[in-house]
């Protein structure tokens, strides 16, 4: 019916779904992720040990503006994977970083970052190539313009969880980053740094491992059980096209390095589609709603995911309008 | 003495669960399950993940204590809750380590086939081009061993095609056999791991009768053929001989 109101040609049926596949891509997607959440975990650690609050603060710059647009610098700078990027920029923040721009910062490192433009380039390379880095670099910098002005108006107890803010209050158990773990120091074992430093790691490793294994069930549920071919009776239409682009990022939940490599073959798909499932990917997705969920409070990730999909929409439309 | 054993428990749940995680990484490597989930980039991390989590485990043990008898002790709601905090770190990930099959199954390939037809191998260099045209430059009196991927990279090219329509070939894969459409020989395609690979199809056409099993792998021997469907062009091969083969050290193909 859906498809008769809009005078498209019907999808094909979808073949079902493979529960021991799930599993598998459940398997490969949480031991994918987790080396590179124990790295951040560690980076985590030596910033919780070795850097004094305060410091990164004074190298930021003091306008607002200004900040929005050293974080996305250091986004283009600095390749972090989504993974990677939560229990540092939670770190950041409880070191002193203004949320909006730690926040802006994670949005921009895995979209922006130089190794996504070149597996963009290099994907696209027999479908115009440098249309298409382009369009993703441009398009991905304005929603990030967009999203660092709306977090820059944010009050920090408006986006993010207590946990996030209180750090490692031991008075309220419950205000932890990981509130299933107490620590308590062994009496004649104290280390002082390394101690402080396996204290961090732990805390920000298993915290944010909770939120990876949820975001990965989700994730291999859809990419698995997902029939994208459903998608591509709209992938040509100038207003469903890039809506089915972004609705495709969202429940693939690709690498920002992989996801130009797998939309590039997808035929059905047009530019503007493929432009928006693009953009839209690395900024949030299904994986990535529970990562964040581990920062920050579930209305402002709601807030950002509507205000992330809209934008990339707005821009993608206008694109597949033009004359 | 509920209070204790609590305290115990919850002390204890941090390293079980990182040492379940590492036991989880490095028998996965030991068994060479991890050559289905990973791309081979990605393989020395997960090793070195596993034995900092062992560290970790270990050093937590060592530095950290139950709380004390005198601390807060938490509500039984509070309790529940944390607990359930710890069994999704534990249980998922070991029955997904025990639960996962050999190889994705028709229906995932169905779900991420496109219905515009095959594409050739995306690569981060010209390596399935080369690797095509060393099929091309092959002895004509021999089979040819080819992957699946080869034929694909030639279906491109009607130049390629003229060359090498009619030569026989000899290649592996996954026996993929769906009703209402010829049966395949897939080899799938991965960039990071199992959940974005892409199937690599190449239909069979002949006898490929045998008591084949869903995404068995098998060796076949045949002549290679391209023929057009409105749009695109479908690698063939017509079979002349096909029988089970061992799973190859690199089940998936990378990039």
């Amino acid at each position: 019916m859906f498809y008769a109101a809009f005078d498209l040609p019907s999808a094909p049926a979808s073949a079902g779904i493979s529960w021991p596949d799930v599993a598998l891509s459940f398997f490969a997607i949480v031991l994918e992720g987790a080396p590179f959440l124990l790295l951040g975990a560690i980076i985590s650690g030596l910033v919780d040990v070795f850097l004094p609050a305060g410091v990164i603060k004074d190298w930021l710059p003091r306008s607002k503006t200004q900040g929005i647009f050293a974080a996305i610098g250091a986004g283009l700078i600095f390749p972090l994977c989504e993974c990677g990027a939560m229990p540092i920029v939670q770190r950041l923040i409880r070191k002193g970083v203004p949320p909006a721009v730690a926040t802006t910062y994670m949005l921009a490192a895995p979209g922006l970052n130089p190794l996504a433009m070149f597996s963009t380039f290099l994907a696209f390379r027999n479908q115009d190539p440098w249309l298409m880095v382009v369009l993703r670099f441009s398009f991905s910098f304005l929603v990030l313009v967009f999203l660092g002005f709306w977090l820059a108006r944010l009050r920090p107890e408006h986006m993010l969880r207590a946990e996030t803010v209180m750090g490692s209050a031991r008075t309220k158990p419950e205000m932890t980053p990981n509130p299933g773990l107490v620590l308590t120091p062994r009496p004649g074992f104290s280390l002082g740094g390394l101690q402080q430093f396996t204290g961090a790691v732990i805390r920000d490793f298993t915290g944010v491992l909770l939120f990876l294994v949820i975001g990965a069930a989700a994730a291999a549920l859809f990419s698995t059980g997902f029939d994208r071919n459903l998608l591509a009776p709209v992938g040509q239409n100038l207003i469903l096209g890039p809506l089915a682009g972004i609705l495709l990022a969202q429940l693939l939940c690709l690498c920002s390095t992989t996801d130009a490599f797998i939309i590039a073959a997808f035929a059905p798909f047009s530019i503007s589609a493929k432009i928006a499932f693009l953009v839209a990917g690395p900024l949030i997705d299904l994986k990535l709603y529970w990562l964040y969920r581990s920062a920050f409070q579930a209305r402002f990730v709601h807030a950002l995911w509507l205000r992330a999909l809209a934008a990339t929409f707005f821009l993608t439309l206008l694109y597949s309008l033009k004359p | 003495m509920t209070n204790r054993i609590a305290r115990q428990i919850f002390f204890f749940a941090p390293a079980a669960v990182m040492s379940a995680w590492a036991t989880v990484m490095l028998h996965t490597i030991a068994t060479g399950h991890i050559n289905r989930l990973l791309s081979p980039m990605f393989r020395n991390y997960v090793l070195t993940a596993a034995i900092l989590l062992l560290v970790l485990s270990a050093l937590y043990v060592l530095l950290y204590q139950p709380e004390s008898e005198t601390a807060p002790a938490l509500v039984p709601t509070g309790r529940l809750r944390q607990l359930g905090r710890w069994l999704v770190l534990l249980i998922p990930v070991i029955a997904a380590s025990i639960l996962s099959p050999s190889a994705l199954s028709s229906t995932t390939l169905s779900n991420r086939s496109s219905t515009a037809g095959v594409t050739p191998m995306p690569t981060w260099n010209a390596v399935s081009q080369e690797s095509a045209k060393k099929a091309l430059d092959a002895d004509p009196s021999q089979p040819v061993p080819v992957e699946v991927t080869d034929l694909i990279t030639l279906s491109q090219s009607p130049a390629q095609i003229a060359a090498f329509e009619g030569r026989k070939v000899r290649t592996v894969g996954l026996f993929v056999s769906q009703p209402g459409s010829a049966p395949k020989l897939v080899r799938w395609i991965m960039w990071c791991c199992a959940a974005d690979a892409q199937p690599a199809p190449v239909e069979l056409d002949g006898n490929t009768s045998g008591d084949w099993k869903e995404s068995q792998w098998l060796e076949v021997v045949g002549t290679a053929r391209f023929p057009s469907t409105p749009g695109h062009v479908v690698p063939r091969i017509d079979v002349e001989s096909i029988k089970p083969t061992q799973e190859p050290d690199e089940p998936y193909l990378s990039p």
